[in-house]
Formats: C-alpha cells, sequence, structure tokens
C-alpha cells in the first residue's frame, strides 16, 4: 500500500512522540495487569494459612450470618459469604470493619480490618479478626494506577493519569499502523536478526504490535472508558441527554423497612438465583446495606464458557428479604442487545471468557504489550544516539539518550524486580513477622523500584541493565525458594500450600527467574562485545 | 481566521502542526464524538429511551474520539483543522439540537 512520504513523516513523528510519553507507564500497567490474570493464585499463594472455620449447611450458614449481623453493626454494610473456600478465604463469612467513613470506596482501605465468622471444629460459632493479605488487590492497584498515589475528588489520580496514557497509546497505535502499512506484505513475520540489532529490534516491535494490534486496541479504548466513564456519563447527561433519565427511573415504591431478621434463608437465596441462570455455579454473596433504602445481595456466578461481566465471574442481584432476583439483565445472555455488548467491552478487557486457557493468552498478550513498550523506548534511544564515525573520537552520547536509556531500564526492570520481591515479601515478611502485611509489600515495592530508578541514573544503562536483570532473577527466584524453604523447615513458620494452582505460580516464577538470569547474561556479554559507541557499551556507559 | 488560511494555504506540504492539531483532534474531536453518539443516541436504534442503551453510547464516545483525533494530523494545515472541526461541530450541534426541539427550527 502507497503512502506518501509527507504522511508517513507526520505519523513517525506523532508515534514517536506518544509513544515515549505513555510507555513507561504503560509498561507497568501492563506488567501488572498480566499478573492480575492470575489474581486468585497469587492470593492463595500468599495466604498465610489460619484455621479454617466452616459452616456445615445453609441452615447453620443462617443462624451464623444472624449472629454476627447483630453483633456487628459494620457487616450490616457490606459482609460477604463464601461458598467456595480455599487458602485465601478461611471461612464462609468476611466483613471488614473500617476506621474512617470511606465515601467514595474506591481504592483499598489498607487500615481496614478484616474480620471472619464460621464453626470451628468443635462445631461452635466462631468470630475474630484476620489478618489479610491483600496482595492480589494491589497488584489490581498498580495495574489500574501504575503506583501513582493520591486523588482528585473523588478519583485516583493514577487512573485519571493511565486515562490519558490509554489515549495517546491509542493515538500511538493508529500512527503505528499507518507507517507500517506500506511495508506491512513485505517486512511481514520477518525477524532479521543479523549484525543490525536495530532491525531485529525493529522487526520485533513490528511484529507483536501487528499480531496483537486487535487485543491492544480493545484495551485503549477500555482503559480510556474506565478512566473517565464518570466524565463522559456526566456530559452525555448535559448535552444529549438533556431532560430524558439517562437510567430510567429508579422505581418510586417507598422504601421497605426491613428487620435483619427477616432476611430471605441462604438455601432460597441460592436456589432463586439457579433457577435464574441454570448454568452458572454461585459462588459468592455479597450482602450490601442491609439497612440501607437499597439492600442487595450480589451474587458471584460462575462458568468458564460464558463470556462475562465481571474479571472472573458475572454477577446478579438478589433482594435480601424477599430473595427475588432483581437484576436478571445482568446474567449472561438474559440482558438486553445493548447490555450484552457493552459485556463484551468488560470480557475483552479482563479476559473473562473461556477459562484458564485464555487467561495464560491474556498474561502472555500482557506481558507482551510490556515489550512493545520496552523495545519502542530502546528504538528510541537506538535512533538517537550519535554513531562513531571512522578514525574518529567516541562520541559523547547526548544527555536525552543516557537518561531515557536509564530511565526505560530503571522503570521497566525496576518494576519487575519490585513486583517479584513484593510477592515474595508474602512468606518473607511473615517469617520476619512484620506486623502490618500490607504496609511491608508498598514498602518493599517502592523501595525496590525507586532503589533501581536511581541505580539506573547512577550506574548507566548498560551496567544497570545487567545489575537489574540479576535483581529481577533473584527477587523472583525468591518466589519458588520461599515455598521450598518453608517446606524443607516447618519451624520457619512459612507456609507451602500445595494445590495446583499456587504450585504453578511457583512453576511460573522459577520459569521467570530463569529467564531473567540468561538475559542479565546476555546483557553483560553485550556490555564488552558491543559497538563502542553503542549505549549498551562499557565505553560509553 | 480567513486570512491566515490563505498565508498557511501556499505550503503544498503536509504540516505537522502539532499543538494546533491536537487541540483540533482533541476538543474538536470529542465534540463531533459525542455529536455523532447524540445522534445514534436520538435517532439510531431503539431511539432515546432504550434500555440500557445509554451504556453503550457512553462506550461509543471513546472509539469515535480516538479515530476522529488520529486521522486529524491527516488535515494538511494545523489551521484547517481547526476550521473544520469548528464549521463541522457549529453545524452539527445546531442540526442536532434543532431535530431535538431544543433550537427553533
Amino acid at each position: 500500500m502507497k503512502i506518501s512520504s509527507d504522511i508517513l513523516r507526520v505519523y513517525k513523528s506523532l508515534h514517536t512522540w506518544v509513544g515515549i510519553t505513555s510507555g513507561l507507564l504503560l509498561f507497568i500497567g501492563f506488567y501488572a495487569g498480566a499478573l492480575t490474570m492470575f489474581k486468585q493464585p497469587l492470593d492463595r499463594w500468599a495466604a498465610a494459612p489460619l484455621v479454617q472455620l466452616s459452616a456445615a449447611d445453609s441452615q447453620q450458614l443462617d443462624s451464623l450470618i444472624n449472629e454476627v449481623l447483630q453483633q456487628h453493626p459494620s457487616a450490616r454494610q457490606d459482609i460477604t459469604v463464601y461458598l467456595k473456600q480455599d487458602e485465601s478465604i478461611s471461612a464462609p463469612l468476611r466483613w471488614e470493619v473500617h476506621d474512617k467513613q470511606d465515601e467514595h470506596g474506591h481504592g483499598i482501605d489498607l487500615d481496614a480490618q478484616a474480620w471472619h465468622a464460621g464453626f470451628n471444629a468443635l462445631g461452635e460459632p466462631v468470630s475474630e479478626p484476620v489478618k489479610q493479605s491483600l496482595l492480589g488487590d494491589l497488584i489490581d492497584q498498580l495495574h489500574r494506577t501504575a503506583g501513582i498515589p493520591g486523588h482528585v475528588g473523588d478519583e485516583q489520580l493514577g487512573i485519571l493519569i493511565l486515562g490519558v496514557a490509554g489515549l495517546l497509546y491509542a493515538l500511538a497505535l493508529i500512527s503505528g499502523l499507518i507507517i507500517l502499512l506500506p511495508t506491512l506484505v513485505k517486512d511481514f513475520f520477518l525477524l532479521r536478526a543479523g549484525k543490525n540489532k536495530k532491525r531485529f529490534w525493529l522487526d520485533a516491535h513490528n511484529v507483536i504490535g501487528i499480531t496483537s494490534l486487535p487485543f491492544h486496541l480493545i484495551i485503549a479504548f477500555t482503559v480510556v472508558v474506565f478512566a473517565f466513564h464518570d466524565v463522559f456519563y456526566g456530559t452525555l447527561a448535559k448535552t444529549v441527554y438533556a431532560e430524558v433519565p439517562m437510567f430510567g427511573s429508579r422505581g418510586g415504591a417507598p422504601a421497605v423497612q426491613y428487620d435483619l431478621t427477616e432476611l430471605a434463608p441462604v438455601a432460597d437465596v441460592i436456589h432463586q438465583v439457579k433457577q435464574a441462570a441454570p448454568a452458572f455455579e454461585v459462588t459468592q454473596l455479597r450482602y450490601m446495606g442491609l439497612e440501607g433504602p437499597r439492600p442487595l445481595i450480589r451474587a458471584s456466578i460462575y462458568n468458564p464458557d460464558y463470556l462475562v461481566h465481571g474479571p472472573v465471574t458475572a454477577y446478579t442481584g438478589v433482594h435480601p428479604y424477599t430473595g427475588e432476583v432483581v437484576m436478571k439483565n445482568m446474567i449472561p445472555g438474559e440482558g438486553s442487545d445493548w447490555s450484552g455488548i457493552v459485556m463484551h467491552f468488560f470480557a475483552l478487557h479482563f479476559g473473562s471468557f473461556g477459562g484458564d486457557p485464555v487467561r495464560w493468552m491474556y498474561f502472555l498478550l500482557g506481558l507482551s504489550g510490556a515489550f512493545l513498550f520496552y523495545s519502542g523506548n530502546l528504538l528510541w534511544v537506538e535512533s538517537r544516539r550519535k554513531k562513531q564515525k571512522r578514525d574518529q573520537p567516541l562520541p559523547q552520547q547526548t544527555r536525552s539518550v543516557r537518561w531515557m536509556a536509564a530511565a526505560t531500564v530503571g522503570v521497566c526492570l525496576g518494576c519487575i524486580a519490585a513486583v517479584s520481591a513484593a510477592i515474595a515479601g508474602a512468606k518473607l515478611g511473615h517469617w520476619l513477622s512484620a506486623a502490618d502485611i500490607n504496609g511491608f509489600y508498598l514498602q518493599v515495592y517502592y523501595g525496590i523500584f525507586f532503589g533501581a530508578v536511581v541505580w539506573a541514573f547512577w550506574r548507566g544503562a548498560a551496567r544497570a541493565a545487567v545489575h537489574l536483570l540479576r535483581l529481577c532473577a533473584l527477587t523472583t527466584l525468591l518466589i519458588p525458594l520461599s515455598t521450598l524453604a518453608g517446606w524443607l523447615w516447618p519451624p520457619s513458620a512459612i507456609w507451602a500450600h500445595m494445590s495446583v494452582p499456587t504450585l504453578m505460580v511457583d512453576v511460573t516464577a522459577l520459569v521467570a527467574g530463569a529467564v531473567f538470569w540468561w538475559a542479565a547474561e546476555r546483557a553483560k556479554r553485550r556490555m564488552v562485545t558491543a559497538t563502542r559507541d553503542s549505549i549498551w557499551s562499557l565505553q560509553t556507559a | 481566521m480567513g486570512c491566515k488560511m490563505s498565508t498557511t494555504d501556499s505550503v503544498k506540504k503536509l504540516q505537522p502542526h502539532w499543538w494546533r492539531k491536537t487541540l483540533a483532534g482533541g476538543a474538536g474531536g470529542f465534540a463531533l464524538a459525542l455529536l455523532i453518539v447524540g445522534l445514534f443516541a436520538w435517532y439510531g436504534p431503539g431511539g432515546i429511551r432504550a434500555a440500557d442503551k445509554v451504556q453503550f453510547n457512553m462506550w461509543m464516545i471513546t472509539p469515535l474520539w480516538m479515530l476522529i483525533f488520529s486521522l486529524t494530523y491527516l488535515f494538511r494545515t494545523g489551521w484547517r483543522a481547526l476550521l473544520f472541526m469548528l464549521v463541522v461541530n457549529t453545524v452539527g450541534w445546531s442540526v442536532f439540537l434543532m431535530l431535538r426541539g431544543d433550537l427553533p427550527a
């Protein structure tokens, strides 16, 4: 396809500048996002073993719910009934007590005290505070904010910044496609691993960009919507809908005051949901606002064969007192055509269709996306460095080239090392008796991340790449090593869960650690063998 | 604005004009995307009161905006991009408001 050189030139600049401004933020978003594909296995891996409380049947559960609601007012706001337990879910009931009233409910309240309740081995009801690890939620938070703290009004600053990055990323994708079009057929799937390293990186950047373009377009599009949906709805209300109510009427029926003792039995609720969604398994019931004007049970319903709204499950709503299913249209296949289309957008962002094979595919797509941004930045550096002319002294590289190389290495590798260390920190923190494990995760993450960035600027990209890749390898290998330590040496009080999903965390980390070590060795060799004017050569660094 | 057009018009090559085109694509492109969604919301399938359609409408703003924004750099000059957005949005929004009955027809 022929495109005039004018257009190519303009879109090449556009691609370069939107890419370089959003690349590092997007790297963090994609890397952490890839990990959130396995949030549940990570949480199970990180969960310290607790005495498991249980409920024998739904009647026991009913009496337990009743007792907890009577004794703990905060549970009336929000309490979850887990119908399936695993390493990270120690009891059938769990709720949180918040110190401060979190009005908007955005973000994670790290100061919340979690409680759980169930029956112990003697059949006695037990309600007690528990320490809960929020590792999965924190990785999710890193994914959504790139680790940028703070709020703007009700919104998290990091989410808004990633929303803007998502818009730049969309421009980068379309401009990247335009500049590739003329050579697309000729160069497609061509990886020229020759002497010209830049050609190789460019080919890799292009082939990954083109093959995963639909995924990237979906992610860019959904990120912008996730960040700005309130703004968009507000604008629609003012400019398009005007007097027409956007969400229909909320129903004028006066709120009926129910008594907590009138709750529909759990067995009834499950029965009603199963009637409404026969293909699905009910996994959780979240009771919300039981004393408010709109009490609701949000039922999580699971079937990997369906494309669903949530990251793992679909949802439907049940009235807690009448047991009536009130949000039937959220059940996959039950809603209007419009909500069906919108459900696709959610599912395509979350990878919540097709079960584990799709999760692995999304994991790999997320990592390849991270590679796209890393390689894009390195290409920027490579095309701007000054080359040594024959019989001339080694040129001094510009500050922007040296700093961008250092920032890329520091931020990207620092993020990887910091996340791995924080994951391993679940077990090591317990061993070191960290009082507040969630605070410990944050200290480890930010400490290593900023340490890596400083190190990269101090030692230069060439040396730091080797050091930080080794750090990535070591911290990632700490994940399986900590499990091994717990298994070999029980007095350490480190646990070694043996369920398949948690062991897969160890195996994946082992493979990733080996890959990082191999990359570190390659980078070390490159430091010596690279042409002297390369940014990766010791002479330049 | 017209006199500035004539000076830049003589340049045949596609000009980068980053700030003007970005303003045209960012602000003007957003208004245009919103207009298309607005027309679709009222006069597209199901009309304005179709259940759940508002969600779909909200979601559609972004892809339209992204597409218009990225193609804005194809305008030969920044002023042309801005002028195009200004005219299309003024005319389009006037027609939309008239159709909706907020403006006298």
